[in-house]
Formats: C-alpha cells, sequence, structure tokens
C-alpha cells in the first residue's frame, strides 16, 4: 500500500465552466475552510502540484497567489505555502456566493416556486449537512 | 528564447511558411496549434535545424539554429514520427546521447524506468507507436534540455501515460524553466500545460499570447435583450448566434468592460462564460473563412 496525500484526491473537471486557475483555488479554498488542511500545515509547493496535476506551474502560481490575498494562506520566502492560522473573514467570497444564490433563486422563482418553498429548500440542505 | 523572423520556405513551389515570425519566451510552454497543413511541422522542423529556410532568422539563444552543434546540444526534439538506427534499443540510443548530450543524467534514466516500463533491449522500431513514443520521452527527459521541441507528442499514448509524461514536464518547467515548444490539436490539453499560445493559419501567425492574456481578453455572453433593443454599438462583436431572443455573443475586450456596457441595455436575461481554447480557435479561424462547414450527406 502506499499512502496518498491530500492532494492527489483533488483533479481537475473539465465540463466545468470555470477556468482552470479558478478550479484550483475554489478546491484548495474549501479544503482549507473545511479544515481538511489544517491550520499551519504546508501546502505542497509549485512543482509538486503541477507535476501531480499535470497543469502549468504558472496557473498553480496564480491560485495560490489569490488565496495569499485572500488571506488564506501565508507564503514565507523559501519555505513554501502555509495555511493561515485563523482563516480570513472572507467578505468577497461571502458576496459572491450570495450572488450565486440570489441568482438560484431567481431561476427557481421562474420555474414557478413561492418564497416560502425557496426557504423550505434551504433548510433541507442545512439537515443534510 | 525562440525568435522566428519573418521565415519563408517554398516546396516545389508551395509556400509552406510564408512570412512567419512568432516569439516563445524563454521558460513558456509554448502551444502551437492550425488547421492541418497550417505549417506546424515545418516551422519545427526549421527551429530545430533541419530544414534551412529560404529567407528570414531563426534564432535560438540568440543563435542561429541551421548546422550549429552548439545550439542543438541544447534542445531535444520529439517529432510526430519518432525515428532511431535501425535495430537500436533504448539501452543503445541511450548510450548514443550520453554521448552527444553532455548533461544526460544517467542517474534520472534509472528512476524513470519505474515510470517507463520498456524492454530496454527490445530494437525500438519493433515496438508499438506509443511505446516508442514513451521510448522517446525517457530519452529526452534525461537529455536535461533548455529547449524542449514537441511535435503532436502525446498522439498513440494511454491516458495515464499522458498525464504522467505531461506531469514531469511541469516539474521540469516548474524546477528548471525549461521552456517547451508543443505543437498538438488536442486543445483540451493544452489549455492545461501551455502558457502560451500562438496560431498558425497557412503558413502566418494569426496571434500569439499569454494565455491568460487570451482568456482575459474574450468573452461568451449569453444574453436576452427586450424586444427592438439594439446592442451598444462600440461593442467588438467576433460572432454571435441568435436562436429566438437569446442571443450568444463573442465580445472582444476586458470582460467587466463588456458586462458593464451590455447591462445598459437593460437585458432580460444574461450569463457570462470564460471560453475555452477550443472555441478561441474556433472563432478566431471563423473570421478568418475556416469554419466548419454545414454539409448534409
Amino acid at each position: 500500500m502506499h499512502t496518498v496525500r491530500w492532494y492527489q484526491l483533488f483533479s481537475i473537471n473539465y465540463r466545468d465552466p470555470r477556468p482552470i486557475y479558478e478550479q484550483i483555488t475554489d478546491e484548495l479554498r474549501r479544503m482549507l475552510l473545511t479544515g481538511l488542511i489544517a491550520p499551519g500545515e504546508k501546502l505542497p509547493s509549485v512543482r509538486e502540484l503541477a507535476q501531480q496535476l499535470a497543469i502549468n506551474p504558472n496557473t498553480i502560481q496564480r491560485a495560490y497567489r489569490a488565496l495569499e490575498q485572500a488571506g488564506y494562506i501565508d507564503s514565507a520566502p523559501g519555505k513554501g505555502n502555509f495555511a493561515a492560522l485563523r482563516p480570513p473573514a472572507d467578505a468577497a467570497r461571502r458576496a459572491e456566493l450570495v450572488g450565486q444564490l440570489r441568482k438560484s433563486a431567481r431561476a427557481l422563482r421562474e420555474l414557478g416556486l413561492t418564497d416560502a418553498e425557496i426557504a423550505a429548500c434551504l433548510n433541507e440542505g442545512g439537515e443534510e449537512t | 528564447m525562440i525568435e522566428v523572423k519573418n521565415v519563408t520556405k517554398s516546396f516545389d513551389g508551395f509556400r509552406a511558411l510564408d512570412g512567419l515570425t512568432m516569439t516563445v519566451p524563454a521558460g513558456a510552454v509554448y502551444g502551437l496549434v492550425g488547421p492541418n497543413g497550417s505549417g506546424k511541422s515545418t516551422i519545427l522542423r526549421h527551429i530545430t535545424g533541419i530544414y534551412r529556410q529560404d529567407a528570414g532568422e531563426v534564432l535560438v539563444a540568440g543563435a542561429p539554429v541551421y548546422e550549429n552543434p552548439e545550439v542543438k546540444a541544447k534542445m531535444a526534439y520529439i517529432p510526430d514520427d519518432v525515428f532511431y538506427f535501425l535495430q537500436a534499443s533504448v539501452d543503445d540510443m541511450m548510450r548514443w546521447y550520453r554521448g552527444m548530450y553532455p548533461d544526460f543524467d544517467a542517474e534520472r534514466f534509472a528512476k524513470l524506468r519505474e515510470v517507463f516500463r520498456l524492454d530496454e533491449k527490445m530494437p525500438i522500431r519493433r515496438m508499438s507507436k506509443g511505446m516508442q513514443k514513451q521510448a522517446a520521452f525517457w530519452l529526452a527527459l534525461c537529455m536535461r534540455p533548455e529547449y524542449l521541441i514537441l511535435d503532436e507528442p502525446v498522439d498513440g499514448l494511454d491516458p495515464v501515460m499522458r498525464r504522467q509524461i505531461w506531469g514531469l514536464l511541469m516539474a521540469d518547467a516548474a524546477e528548471r524553466g525549461i521552456t517547451v515548444l508543443v505543437s498538438s490539436h488536442n486543445l483540451r490539453e493544452l489549455e492545461d500545460v501551455c502558457d502560451h499560445v500562438g496560431i498558425l493559419d497557412r503558413g502566418r501567425l494569426l496571434l500569439e499570447h499569454a494565455l491568460s492574456e487570451l482568456q482575459d481578453n474574450i468573452t461568451k455572453v449569453q444574453i436576452a435583450l427586450p424586444d427592438g433593443r439594439p446592442l451598444p454599438k462600440d461593442l467588438s462583436l467576433v460572432h454571435e448566434t441568435v436562436s429566438g431572443r437569446l442571443r450568444t455573443l463573442i465580445v472582444r475586450g476586458d470582460p467587466q468592460e463588456t458586462l458593464a456596457a451590455l447591462q445598459t441595455c437593460d437585458p432580460l436575461f444574461m450569463d457570462a462564460l470564460p471560453l475555452t481554447l477550443e472555441e478561441i480557435f474556433i472563432y478566431e479561424l471563423g473570421g478568418n473563412d475556416y469554419a466548419v462547414k454545414d454539409i448534409l450527406l
């Protein structure tokens, strides 16, 4: 048996309309927020991740930079990238997701659902997790 | 850096390259795409010093390539049809290249044995097409070239091997800043591995860009406008398809600005989508009258 590192578990979805760097950013963010990558844990180097995913290193670098700017990771020059000890209050990310939620709600209304029914869907989602 | 300046080449009166100019920055992974017969393999054979151009210049690391062993020692080339000496095995070729390439890495060769499970004593010509490509990569990766020129490199390789090889190349790109020039029709794959792309058409370069720049400079928008409402006039429209009220627009320019401009038309519905490299290829060449024809058979 060989050990699998967590980053070997994620792959690029080619049917996803998001650009690759965004997919990598989103996936890493999810792992950081859910604690799959623990605070303070070292992230794989750009070279490791580029090799693992067979993706251009600049793309990986771009994703790391975006996460660093949003405060999810700290980069120590010469040492690598580490998961931030305290996850940021990411207002931009929240606004983006609320925007997506509004869009879905609009689509559901177009399908004839009432606001009460839409709210009920949200509660169902809450029970699943 | 690889510089191709105004290169012309004719074969029997056929102009394969027609004033081609392109630049591959040092450390770039550059994808060369274009329709069949657009001159991709021909320019790669100039860059590797196999052909001599009729006019123009081909410079690698600032020096002309043709008959220049010093520059060629920095290059590895995997042609579309790999060829080795008759009867030569991977082992024979390894010893040959060790003599030719001063930086040949024997340790790496041994390590990669685990990746490429080939019979090192078997004549390469007796191997299957895919195995021949594997042998070529095994040898090329050990030459530790500064420049790696690949012509349809993963043609014939299985999905696992493709991923494995691209992974190894990406590690070399990250670590040593190797410059890779690769021609391919697999745009999906190029989108992952390349940071620059050039589109060739009839022996000329149609466009050349950093991939991120290319994708940040064009947007696909699905939009439905109120009846009788025209699109903004100053929109740089590349392509438009209309089906009922819904229009799909391909617009050149900054995506944010495009959306802001369209927002002023009070759309009933609007959605922005990023363009894949395949779509960019089709739309760019479509404007150059190369498109999928509507033919019923």
